[in-house]
């Protein structure tokens, strides 16, 4: 299995009592909550994080892109992976994603990608996502075609970084008459792709095309839902598409946590985690999903799902109860992944391993306790201890 | 799209393969009524009154309602085009239109373009221009109950919210509507920031009606129109916001009628 560190890159110093002003950690509080003091110790304290995690074994360093919130401040991931390009030496740099759909001209981006896989010699990962809702208000993008755009953007990119330059691209989105681009991606015919999603069978049936074979990532989610979407991979890959497949196609991500025993990990975890969960991802319904960014469908699966948690707030208990986070004794933690590698046999695993307003000092302990004694058995897992899908379904 | 309801005013109209839902009732003039982001479901008092005086023809636009969606329509300006294509189908001629929010913003749309088939325009709280340093409410990031704020002066909100909520299938078109009114108005937001240009061009009698208590499309914006369209006049209602049709029908369907009356005959 390859082990990932993903960060998020939080505005920890947030003033919590925000809450009782502003409806939403995203969209509407206001960036004089934002001191760029804290802020450049901050980027530079999260890097260091980063670039220890290369040291010590990590198979790939993992950023991603969010816009105008406390959550992540990495409006642009790309500049986070450049800052890393030259440090980390043998990790893949995964951008896990970048929102191709958001941009008015998706081909900077292409190029930038281009760059950063030219720079580490074709270590670069590339994730395709949409973009959680808020950006679209965010970014004044509109929601309702967001799929058919992020499509699109896939596409053009896709064939940027493959097909022989100069060409034309006519699209119903994007209109280019030299498509060329210099320089073209180390890695050929192009930087591997990925899907991260919260869940989403068209995500899901798309990234499965045999066309694409993309890696599906599953971030954020309850167990249950976790083999539930990873499951649906597999069984889209054989029933709609007749072939079967690779557990390399398939990841999880989740926040982990581990210390000496299961007590003093939820002890340590517990602000810092339920700050991440009840402030930082405090989003209204309106913000996450604006109209017509879901289907029809799945708008009327989020409500009547969001019907039933309303008024929740998370705590450590309930996040750990229902395997959204990932926390205990290194014993704990590494029979936790082992035991779900069993069920569900994803090869790819992405730990947040900074959370919140979890400071320096438990973060650097969280990430060499996890290398030193959780990461070397995944990182021998291979598909021979996966039970596979019937076995499973026999259980 | 959810199934079709079946009542004696529906009917379905193919516009060059577009299925369109249309209301229709009443006798007298043809009166076009173009809706507003959050649709028709019914239950518009206003637009009952106005069928004692005209001939009511109240279409979804495409991707509301019960209407399709149509591939050549991607925003409001296509709209315009689809509905010229909508009258020359119904060969309607001397048609009054009176259009509400994104409906008020495709009447002018259309009356740029072509007036031949038009003998006047009512604009009641209209979307279309944009007027710099004028804040507008955003109906898409509030929640429900702020948006029943925005919607309505009073307390008219939770009964228009009960009607949508009494079926599953409203509950759909509900869904239905704002994802469509995301679609041609997002962005730039309820305007096209190019539109004031060309209100010259609108040489039909035009008739300005805004609610007092508007903020989704401040009053600023109905004196503007009034300036920018030669001739226009312009009436407030009081104790009103956005949806005048619902919240204040009489006066609402009493400014309609007495404009078309007095200046349009």
């Amino acid at each position: 299995m390859k082990i990932f560190i993903f960060h998020l890159m939080p505005y920890a110093h947030l003033d919590m009592g925000y809450a009782e002003k502003y409806r939403a950690a995203w969209v509407v509080l206001p960036n004089t909550y934002f001191d760029p003091k804290k802020g450049h110790e901050l980027y530079n304290r999260y890097l260091d994080e980063l670039e220890l995690a290369a040291e010590l074994g990590f198979d790939g360093i993992s950023v991603n892109e969010h816009h105008q919130n406390a959550y992540g401040l990495m409006p642009s991931p790309v500049v986070t992976a450049a800052a890393l390009s030259r440090r980390i030496k043998s990790a893949h740099l995964a951008i896990l994603g970048n929102a191709f759909c958001l941009r008015e001209h998706p081909l900077t981006l292409a190029e930038e990608h281009a760059m950063i896989d030219c720079i580490t010699g074709g270590r670069l990962i590339t994730g395709m996502v949409r973009g959680i809702g808020a950006e679209y208000f965010s970014l004044g993008v509109n929601p309702a075609n967001s799929h058919a755009r992020f499509q699109e953007a896939h596409d053009l990119v896709v064939e940027a970084w493959t097909k022989p330059g100069p060409f034309s691209f006519e699209g119903k989105y994007y209109h280019f008459d030299y498509v060329n681009l210099w320089p073209r991606p180390y890695q050929q015919p192009h930087p591997p792709i990925w899907a991260p999603s919260t869940g989403s069978t068209e995500t899901i049936e798309w990234a499965a095309h045999p066309s694409r074979r993309y890696v599906y990532l599953q971030a954020y989610s309850p167990t249950q839902s976790v083999a539930r979407y990873l499951n649906y991979y597999r069984e889209c890959a054989q029933r709609l598409y007749g072939y079967t497949a690779s557990s390399e196609q398939i990841g999880w991500s989740t926040p982990v946590y581990v210390s000496a025993t299961d007590a003093k990990a939820r002890q340590e975890a517990k602000p810092h985690i339920e700050i991440l969960f009840n402030k930082l991802l405090r989003l209204p319904f309106e913000m996450l999903f604006p109209p017509g960014y879901l289907s029809a469908k799945s708008l009327k699966n989020m409500r009547s799902h969001k019907r039933s948690v309303s008024g929740q707030e998370h705590t450590i208990d309930t996040l750990i109860e229902q395997g959204i986070i990932v926390c205990g004794s290194p014993d704990t933690v590494r029979k936790q992944f082992m035991d779900t590698h069993r069920l569900l046999g994803f090869q790819n695993l992405l730990c947040l391993l900074q959370f919140g307003t979890l400071p320096r000092d438990l973060t650097e302990k969280n990430i060499r306790l996890f290398a030193r004694e959780v990461m070397p058995a995944l990182q021998a897992l291979t598909d021979k201890q996966y039970a596979g899908m019937q076995v499973r379904a026999a259980e | 799209m959810p199934p079709r309801e079946k009542t004696l005013q529906d009917s379905e109209i193919d516009v060059r393969g577009c299925r369109l839902n249309v209301r229709r009732s009443g006798q007298g003039e043809p009166l076009l009524f173009l809706h507003g982001a959050q649709g028709l479901n019914g239950h518009e008092p206003g637009l009952e009154a106005l069928t004692a005086d005209f001939d009511v023809i109240a279409p979804d636009h495409p991707g509301f309602g019960r209407s399709d969606l149509s591939a050549a329509v991607d925003d409001v300006a296509d709209l315009a085009l689809f509905y010229l294509d909508l009258l020359d189908t119904l060969k309607l001629d001397r048609v009054h239109v009176v259009g509400q929010c994104i409906g008020g913003w495709l009447a002018l749309e259309i009356a740029i373009r072509n007036t031949a088939r038009l003998k006047s325009l009512v604009l009641v709280n209209s979307a279309g221009i944009r007027l710099k340093g004028v804040p507008r409410a955003d109906m898409f990031v509030c929640s429900e109950e702020d948006l029943l704020k925005l919607l309505f002066a009073a307390n008219g909100g939770a009964q228009w919210l009960q009607s949508w909520r009494a079926t599953a299938d409203m509950e759909d078109i509900y869904d239905r509507n704002r994802a469509a009114a995301a679609r041609y108005s997002w962005s730039p937001r309820l305007c096209n920031p190019k539109l004031d240009r060309w209100l010259h061009r609108v040489d039909v009698p035009t008739h300005i009606v805004w609610g007092s208590e508007e903020r989704v499309i401040p009053p600023a914006y109905g004196a503007a129109l009034a300036h920018l369209i030669g001739g226009a006049t312009l009436a407030t209602l009081p104790d009103c916001a956005h949806m005048p049709h619902i919240e204040q029908p009489q006066a609402f369907a009493g400014e309609v009628s007495r404009f078309i009356r007095r200046a349009a005959r």
